[in-house]
């Protein structure tokens, strides 16, 4: 309220406001009126928060070098202080009294709060709550998320027997509350095809579907989720999710763009989930890997590998740079990241002011910069290479954690080869070598060989190694890097959730045990672990409990079932970080496993799905686009880990890149065919095939990926040659695996695709195309050769070529078939 | 729910292919409410079925429909182009006094003896209007009372890339919306068949600086309201061609089966993203039609060819103004072209003689035929780089060239609601500082969203919990004095 001044002009009009207001209080005191909150008392974080926090805070809240008025309105001691002018914004229980309720009834343009020029503009709804709830004596409480989760105890609900677990009771008591019937279960197909993309990433392939379907086991779906849990590919899934949350990418963003040495980071990830390494230890290997080294049973190399996380930042050397600007660019990124990740918090936005919404300060953001800065990696300001990859040290050579036991094979192998050979003995000059026995020369040949094997599992990563004297960190005043005039700070956690008492500097293991340690503790576990369960949940609902999963702050939204939530997380914390174990809680519950189905009432009624009476339905992310059109197909490379892979992709689609120019080098042999996951993410040009489905380019941490349908998106699954190719893989399957009636082989393209068999109309409608695209490809040579060319996988040249050609344009039906890339 | 506008909204929004998260639909929900306290305004009402923008209605009657921004990509030197400087002539080898820079960020020059180079290019004055534009742009020159020219620009970031981000995206952090996206996604598209917001590039000279998709990408915006880029040189957009063997026939075979498949879906799964789809597939196959049509510059007469120095099926600067022309025609809102390299570290003579001819060509041609079909009231116009270059120079001899420089530079700005024959701001006698008429990025881009009737600090989205704008929390205003 920033002209809370003495000088204020006492306006005609206000009079009638106030009179206004009292009489819009009293009638809601008096209960009647139809407010949001139904009736009820207006509770501050469902109702008024949100108020204050939108129109309010800018101006009013925990920003005071930008505070006006001398109005602090999200402290509850500040906001019922004095003011400036001799009001008081708030008296409890005395709307009639209050400022703060004067002002927003304000016709003046010079008085009203908000002020015009902010854009805000208060309902009379919301008007009336801060009216009822000064008159209730304007209670406080803490923002949900700065609240250690409690443990809630389920709702009584009368349908007891409805539910599997104790997710259950929480969304049947929300639901029975509000009078709507939970959806019936999802058939037996339907969910499996749910479960097994959720966990995978991939559809059944028909023989799971047919056991899935015989099997009359009473928990038959439990050992589904089991055998989904155990495999690789449900690593893989994962893995996708935490890059795009601590921003993995293969290049650096900034300029030239160049490669930079990483893929085994994100091998380490996938390992981690296949492993189910406990997300405490997850975090602290990451963030201090190098400062804390491994564990029972932990690789040497396990650590080494986890700490490239600090270095997964965008990075730069162009030429002119400055190394304090960079410097403080990259503390800032650093920051963002963190919060983001760990703590659902936007503590970017207190790079040059204290936060306008959250209590986050200046110094607060400084402060968890510092503990970042013992990263030793501003050599490549001076020393970046425009080589492809790029030089940014510190980087070591060691094996991939998928390629050890192979390493290890091959070094013992030719250890004892090197031990049984002779040396080597020169002849004298002029004269010719000695022959060698036969074994001696194969064996030579052979450890040749093995060598050059062996070199090849040697790859290079950016590591994080700590200078002896970290760098020191300054309070930047507005951000400014060229102000020296701000005092140097140690690291520290944000000071309004505490401190960590640490003799001496503390490190990044000290920060990431606190993320992980449980409150009582000293830590902030609960919390990491609350905004962590949201963003799993999220990924088995389509949305989290709390929908705003990148902000968990102020500005965010409630959680929809706030104690489910809580209980997620203490019971994530207290399994030991147990992902496996969250995951399976999830998706065994009765609520996972409702229909998606969405009856036209129950969409007008709550068309986002916050009231969970139906499963979420969506289309597949970008990767899960790509990966089932090729498990579809047959052509799916399935490895675990790697160097990135590398997709047809248009011609020039790198042309603006430079410092060097180069050239993409499609991959011609089964590289071609892995999993999205591995694809060479490019910051400045992402593969426009994941760029079409909203894979995000990974500059900065993403919690939530939009989920577009647009014509690019049509524009690749017809004509990118990643899909023509599988079209005629999946028709060659066909001819060569399933009956000789077309009904069989049409039965065969939708079982692969769509997990079922078509039903009459549809086989009618695509008989219909597969017969004009014969006639067409039986007159047409060299329009079928141009059509079968496409894409390094061989042809099957034992089939007719035109047939096939009609078959790749029947397959290519069913693969743009949005049942093809959704999960419902 | 009780405003009816954010109901249609909300419903174009799902119809026009919107499925977002549950944040961002937030965030346009809440931009609804926002768009309801605001008065009707002047414009005409959408066509039905069209995505009217998220500022609807208008704000304000706009004065222009459609941008096209010519990036002058690597920082023309503003000394030898827009802003003359006899002062620093005289000056010429002296060292450029240290109360100047005193303090100032430094790019390649750091640590350097800076030494003051003067202009390396004549000025004439032009026009009833009496601008001084250099000999470098006679043909623009000749124009200078179409346009208005603003010498006093300032911008945050002094290395190309950021530099970029920022002005396309005002703010110097990767993953936010640029401009274009945001254009179409306050104003919608008035093109059928083509994307709203498109992009072209062309090289000469220098090896160029890279550009980066993030300055077309939609950041936080829906993915939609991306910059297409479009190639003037092979296929005109990615995957736009049909795969080889298969007819237009054949395509369209193909997507009426789909499309009859996904109808006969729908009627036992009431699923509306499957609807959606059914548009965005016939979308792309009209793409895939309209796309190679418009890339066809055999429609243009040979005078237009000439006039811009287009040559067809050549990724030249004269080529993509032409096609910029063609775009609007057709009701494209935003158009970015990319004009690189005017990075003149070294040899900034040779270069500049190179790289100015066929811009000043292009350029001129554009204004010229715009306004002679009438476009050019309705098409705003902008030509300049992400920075200027400094009075000092680097290198030595034939190879002298001027340094990334961000406290004063120019830009040319024409059409669309812009005063015509007007000097806007002015740098010190040095041609470094801007002292007069500051212009900075952020007022710009208000400027720009002002013409097209946007309010820029009634433009926002919720993201992070902020009310993000495309002219970023800092203080900026619209530039009256530009405003005709």
């Amino acid at each position: 309220m920033p002209s809370a001044s003495p000088s204020r002009r006492r306006v005609p009009g206000r009079l009638s406001a106030v009179a206004w207001c009292l009489a819009a209080w009293g009638v809601a005191a008096s209960g009647f009126g139809a407010s949001p909150s139904g009736g009820k008392a207006p509770d501050f974080n469902r109702d008024i928060r949100p108020i204050l926090s939108q129109n309010c805070f800018a101006c009013h809240g925990p920003d005071e070098h930008d505070r006006r008025g001398g109005l602090r309105l999200d402290d509850r001691d500040a906001a019922l202080a004095e003011l400036d002018s001799a009001a008081t914004a708030i008296v409890p229980g005395h709307p009639d009294q209050s400022e703060l309720i004067a002002r927003i009834h304000e016709t003046d343009p010079d008085t009203i709060m908000p002020p015009p020029e902010s854009n805000h503009v208060l309902t009379a709804a919301q008007k009336e709550l801060l009216a009822r709830w000064i008159a209730a004596g304007a209670p406080y409480a803490a923002h949900w998320a700065y609240v250690a989760p409690t443990t809630h105890a389920p709702p009584p609900v009368r349908q007891a027997d409805w539910g599997s677990n104790w997710i259950d009771p929480f969304i049947l008591g929300r639901l029975e509350e509000e009078g709507i019937e939970p959806a019936a279960d999802a058939d037996p197909l339907t969910l499996l095809r749910r479960v097994t993309f959720d966990l995978t990433g991939l559809p059944p392939s028909p023989q799971e579907v047919d056991a899935y379907l015989a099997d009359t086991r009473p928990d038959a779906y439990m050992f589904l989720v089991d055998r989904l849990l155990a495999s690789p590919r449900h690593a893989e899934r994962m893995a996708a999710w935490w890059l795009d949350l601590v921003r993995y990418a293969d290049t650096v963003g900034y300029h030239g763009d160049q490669p930079h040495n990483i893929s085994p980071y994100r091998d380490w990830v996938i390992k981690s989930f296949r492993d189910n390494v406990p997300f405490d230890r997850f975090t602290v290997l990451q963030l201090a890997g190098d400062l804390v080294g491994p564990f029972n049973g932990e690789h040497a190399d396990d650590p080494v590998l986890a700490s490239a996380y600090n270095r997964l930042l965008q990075t730069t050397h162009e030429g002119g740079l400055q190394a304090k600007e960079y410097r403080a660019i990259y503390q800032a990124d650093r920051i963002r990241n963190v919060s983001g990740v760990w703590m659902g918090a936007t503590v970017g936005c207190a790079q040059c002011h204290d936060h306008k919404y959250d209590p986050y300060t200046a110094r607060d953001f400084h402060a968890l910069g510092a503990f970042f800065a013992d990263i030793d990696d501003e050599k490549h300001f001076k020393n970046g290479t425009n080589a492809l990859p790029t030089r940014r040290e510190p980087e070591v050579q060691l094996v991939g954690p998928f390629d050890r036991e192979r390493a290890t094979e091959l070094d013992a192998r030719m250890h004892s080869l090197d031990n049984q050979l002779p040396p080597l003995v020169l002849p004298p000059r002029a004269q010719p070598p000695e022959p060698e026995p036969e074994g001696v020369v194969a064996s030579r040949i052979e450890l040749d060989q093995l060598k050059v094997e062996r070199q090849q599992l040697d790859r290079a990563l950016m590591v994080t190694r700590a200078l002896k004297q970290p760098r020191d960190v300054r309070v930047l005043p507005r951000g400014n890097w060229l102000d020296e005039t701000g005092p140097i700070v140690e690291p520290a956690i944000p000071g309004f959730l505490g401190s960590l008492g640490t003799n001496g500097r503390a490190s990044r293991a000290d920060l990431a045990r606190w993320l992980t340690t449980p409150v009582a503790s000293g830590g902030a576990g609960e919390y990491t672990a609350r905004v962590t369960a949201n963003r799993i949940w999220a990924l088995f609902f389509g949305a989290g409990l709390c929908r705003s999963a990148g902000d968990f702050g102020g500005q965010g939204e409630l959680p929809d079932h706030p104690e489910l939530l809580d209980r997620l997380a203490i019971e994530f914390l207290a399994s030991g970080w147990d992902v496996k174990q969250i995951i399976r809680t999830i998706v065994t519950s009765r609520a996972y496993r409702m229909s998606s189905a969405a009856p036209a009432d129950l969409l007008a009624r709550d068309p986002d799905n916050r009231l969970l009476a139906r499963q979420g339905r969506w289309r597949l992310p970008a990767e899960g686009v790509r990966d089932t059109a090729l498990f579809a197909c047959g052509l799916l490379v399935e490895r675990l880990g790697g160097e990135s892979v590398h997709p047809y992709q248009p011609a020039g689609y790198y042309q603006h890149l430079n410092f060097p120019q180069r050239e993409y080098k499609v991959d011609k042999d089964d590289r071609q065919w892995r999993r999205g996951l591995y694809v060479h993410w490019q910051r400045m040009f992402l593969h426009p095939q994941l760029l079409a489905f909203d894979a995000p380019s990974r500059e900065e941490c993403t919690a939530t990926r939009m989920r577009s349908n647009t014509p690019k998106a049509a524009l690749v699954l017809l004509n990118d040659p990643t899909f023509i190719e599988a079209a005629r893989k999946l028709a060659e399957l066909a001819l060569a695996e399933a009956g000789a009636a077309d009904d069989e082989r049409i039965a065969f393209l939708w079982k692969r695709t769509l997990s079922r068999g078509p039903d009459a109309d549809e086989l009618a409608l695509v008989k219909g195309l597969l017969d004009r695209r014969r006639v067409e490809f039986k007159a047409n040579p060299q329009a079928t050769k141009d059509l079968l060319a496409v894409g390094v996988a061989p042809r099957d040249k034992t089939l007719d070529a035109a047939e096939l050609a009609a078959w790749t344009a029947t397959a290519r039906a069913v693969l743009n078939l949005h049942e093809a890339i959704a999960r419902y | 729910m009780h405003d009816p506008l954010a109901i249609h909204r909300r419903t174009f929004l799902a119809r026009s292919g919107l499925s977002l998260g549950g944040a961002a639909l937030a965030g346009l929900l809440a931009r609804d409410g926002l768009a309801a306290t605001v008065s009707a305004a002047a414009g005409p009402a959408p066509a039905a079925g069209r995505y009217p923008g998220a500022v609807y209605p208008l704000h304000h009657p706009p004065k222009a429909k459609s941008v096209i921004f010519l990036c002058l990509a690597g920082g023309p030197s503003h000394l030898e182009t827009f802003d003359p400087k006899p002062l620093l002539a005289t000056l010429d080898g002296k060292e450029m006094p240290e109360s100047v820079t005193a303090g100032q960020p430094i790019a390649q020059l750091q640590g350097q003896k800076l030494i003051c180079l003067g202009p390396r290019k004549s000025f004439s004055r032009h026009g009833e209007c009496g601008t001084e534009v250099s000999d470098y742009f006679p043909l623009l020159g000749s124009l200078a009372d179409k346009y208005a020219v603003v010498r006093s620009m300032v911008t945050e970031q002094i290395n190309h890339d950021p530099a970029h981000t920022f002005m396309n995206c005002g703010t110097g952090l990767s993953g936010r919306p640029s401009m274009g996206a945001w254009v179409t996604y306050g104003l919608g598209s008035e093109a059928h068949d083509l994307p709203g917001f498109v992009v072209m590039t062309s090289k000469l000279g220098r090896n160029p600086q890279p550009i980066a998709a993030r300055q077309w990408h939609s950041g936080f915006l829906p993915g939609q309201f991306q910059g297409v880029e479009f190639s003037t040189s092979g296929p005109p957009v990615h995957y736009v061609t049909n795969p080889p063997g298969v007819s237009t026939a054949h395509q369209r075979d193909l997507i009426d089966t789909v499309a009859a498949l996904e109808n006969h879906r729908l009627a036992s799964l009431a699923d509306p993203e499957i609807a959606t789809r059914l548009r965005q597939y016939e979308l792309a196959f009209k793409m895939q039609t309209s796309v190679p049509q418009l890339a066809d510059l055999s429609g243009e007469s040979a005078e237009t060819l000439a006039l811009y120095g287009a040559q067809p099926g050549k990724a030249t600067v004269g080529t993509n103004c032409l096609m910029a022309r063609r775009l609007v025609e057709r009701g494209v809102r935003f158009v970015h072209l990319y004009h690189s390299d005017w990075d003149h570290h070294g040899g900034i003579d040779g270069y500049m003689q190179q790289i100015c001819p066929p811009t000043d060509q292009a350029a001129a041609a554009l204004l010229i035929d715009l306004e002679r079909r009438g476009l050019l009231d309705e098409t705003l116009v902008v030509v300049g780089g992400e920075f200027g270059r400094t009075p000092m120079g680097q290198g030595k001899g034939e190879q002298i060239g001027r340094d990334h420089h961000i406290k004063g530079f120019s830009m040319l700005l024409a059409g669309g609601g812009i005063r015509p024959g007007i000097v806007h701001g002015a740098t010190d006698d040095f041609g470094y500082n801007a002292i007069q008429d500051v212009v900075h990025v952020r007022d710009l881009h208000a400027t720009m969203l002002h013409l097209l009737g946007i309010d820029h600090m009634r433009f926002t989205v919720q993201y992070q919990g902020l009310d993000s704008k495309l002219t970023g929390v800092e203080p900026a205003k619209p530039v009256k004095a530009l405003l005709a």
